[in-house]
């Protein structure tokens, strides 16, 4: 599993094309989002560096996952369309090593320049504001508003390359990341903004910079039984279901594999 | 290492029958699978590497059942495997390739596993391309990939599925002697339809026929199913019809033709010594379709 890991890792961020897709998306995010003034341009009782680096994750969220789910989505599929899947089933390793590995592997790497946009934001901010706890909350944000989705999204490319090619699930993926994660749910029935959606509202809220009480973030919308209060219980839930999602679509990928060898 | 394959069939999703009910035993050594594409050479490979289920059928190896979860792994820890289409990562050295794929086979100790992989580069001559990225590698030299990665945890078994396919006439000749030099006291197993592969490296071999066993026995026993029914024919005129051409060669006199036939194909042919293409041709033409 950690040869495995370590091989994908390498392999995908070395990738040429994972910069330069990563690098337009993040100055498109510098030129329409407020993500590197200082103040962030939000006028929240803010300030704090809690606060302000759940914001600044709350800003990369919108677009980068979009990145990293297009990405990600010809590794699934790699190794049958370049023949090497003979050579690797034949060894001893078990295949759900290897695709554990693969997957955990994939998605550090896909990740990384999405961390070091994040991280590199914060750094900004602890040396601007003269206060380093902003690194120490950054590395709590991350882990917790942002990496349980992208694990989730890095099994859900996994899971799409059973059923169709990497070029179509780009397309469907992109499709998916707005209809499913950021639209205003009043306005159409979605999965955005519900417990299934990868953007990390519910640490967001619940745990990290918690609502005012008696505020909601949406009005009345359909599939609202999926929006649960904002609360650290439900920000916990979150994390879960993040993590339990991941779990069942790889069960699916590795019993598909199983399959395809009878 | 000893491969008892017994009652194997095959049959895909699509309801082709791959392999029929195929009984054979593998002894140690080199060991030659010979059959036309699409007699079930690759289907039965790939089941020998624990890639595949078969329908019906055990496989031993070595005393391990390579069909059940615990024979599986046993195999393939002793198992070196060369499939057919063999691809890379176009992205990595051929070092860290080998070194990937070493690490899978549980090659765990550092230092020993880098000695091995610089050791196998030597031995299939990679040596100075070894920092090299594949995919600036030629056909050859793939094949030399792919047989180094075989060979990295010194298996018992080596498999090979049609290696020379594709190669110039030296790099061919390369990779059999090479071929034949790695057999000592391992199994090899080298599958192809070339026959010359075969005659140039195997003692013993099986032939495969739609996807059942046509032949299984020595090189000389092949050879000889062809005895009395090789002729030669030299002419002016139209080609033998009696029988199978084997091969047509312009001469002073005329077309000298080689016939693999029964009769006797034309009152002027001459009986000739038989080789293992003969055998082998003359082996399919008693191969009920
Ligand atoms: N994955 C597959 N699905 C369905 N049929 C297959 C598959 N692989 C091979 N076959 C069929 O099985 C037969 C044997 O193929 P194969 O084992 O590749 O033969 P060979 O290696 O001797 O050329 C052929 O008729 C081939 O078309
Ligand atoms: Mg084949």
């Amino acid at each position: 599993m950690i040869a495995t890991l370590r091989y994908e890792f390498l392999m995908q961020i070395r990738r040429p094309s994972l910069w330069i897709v990563y690098g337009l998306v993040f100055a498109l995010l510098l030129i329409t989002m407020p993500f590197w003034s200082l103040d962030m341009g939000l006028p929240l009782e803010g300030g704090t560096a809690r606060q302000d680096m759940t914001t600044a994750a709350m800003i990369l969220i919108t677009l980068l996952p979009v990145v990293y789910g297009c990405m990600l989505a010809d590794r699934p599929g790699r190794d049958r369309l370049l023949h090497v899947d003979g050579v690797l089933d034949a060894t001893p390793t078990s295949g759900t090593a290897r695709l554990l590995g693969k997957w955990a592997g994939v998605c550090l790497a896909t990740a990384v320049p999405f961390a070091i946009a994040y991280f590199g934001r914060a750094v900004l901010w602890a040396v601007t504001e003269g206060d380093p706890a902003a690194l120490g909350w950054a590395v709590v944000t991350f882990l917790a508003m942002i990496v349980p989705g992208l694990l989730f999204l890095g099994a859900l490319a996994f899971a799409g390359s059973l059923v169709m090619p990497s070029i179509m699930f780009r397309v469907v993926f992109v499709a998916y990341w707005f209809w499913g994660n950021l639209i205003p749910p009043n306005t159409m029935p979605t999965l955005a903004h519900t417990i299934f959606s990868a953007t990390g509202d519910y640490v967001r809220w619940g745990l990290l910079h918690p609502l005012p009480s008696g505020m909601v973030a949406y009005g009345e919308a359909t599939l609202d039984v999926l929006r649960p209060a904002h609360s650290p219980a439900t920000a916990w839930l979150w994390i879960a279901v993040m993590i339990a999602l991941a779990a069942v679509l790889l069960s699916v990928v590795r019993l598909h594999a199983l399959r395809r060898e009878s | 290492m000893r491969i008892d394959v017994t009652g194997l069939t095959k049959t895909y999703k699509g309801g082709v029958r791959a392999l029929d009910d195929l009984t054979l035993t593998i002894p140690t050594g080199m060991y030659g699978l010979l059959g036309a594409n699409g007699a079930g050479k690759t289907t039965l490979l790939r089941i020998l590497a624990g890639l595949l289920h078969p329908t019906e059928g055990r496989v031993v190896i070595g005393g391990h059942d390579v069909t059940t979860q615990e024979g599986k792994p046993a195999v393939q820890r002793k198992l070196g495997y060369l499939p057919q289409n063999l691809g890379v990562y176009p992205d990595l050295t051929a070092r860290a390739f080998l070194d990937y794929i070493a690490l899978l086979k549980g090659l765990h100790n550092r230092s020993g596993r880098r000695r091995r992989v610089t050791e196998l580069l030597e031995v299939v001559a990679l040596t100075d391309a070894a920092d090299r990225r594949l995919k600036g590698f030629s056909g050859g030299m793939l094949r030399r990939v792919g047989i180094a990665q075989a060979l990295l945890a010194d298996p018992e078994l080596l498999i090979v599925d049609e290696p020379t396919t594709g190669l110039d006439p030296e790099e061919r000749i390369r990779f059999r002697t090479l071929l034949s030099r790695l057999a000592g006291d391992r199994t090899v197993l080298l599958s192809t339809h070339i026959v010359d592969d075969v005659a140039q490296t195997c003692r013993t071999l099986a032939v495969l026929a739609n996807g059942r066993l046509a032949f299984q026995g020595s090189v000389t026993d092949l050879v000889s199913v062809a005895n009395g029914r090789v002729w030669t024919v030299t002419t002016n005129g139209p080609p033998p019809t009696e029988g199978r051409v084997v091969s047509a060669l312009p001469e002073a006199a005329g077309m000298r033709y080689r016939v693999v036939s029964r009769q006797s194909p034309d009152l002027s042919a001459k009986p000739a010594e038989p080789t293992l293409e003969d055998g082998y041709l003359a082996l399919m033409d008693q191969v009920p379709v």
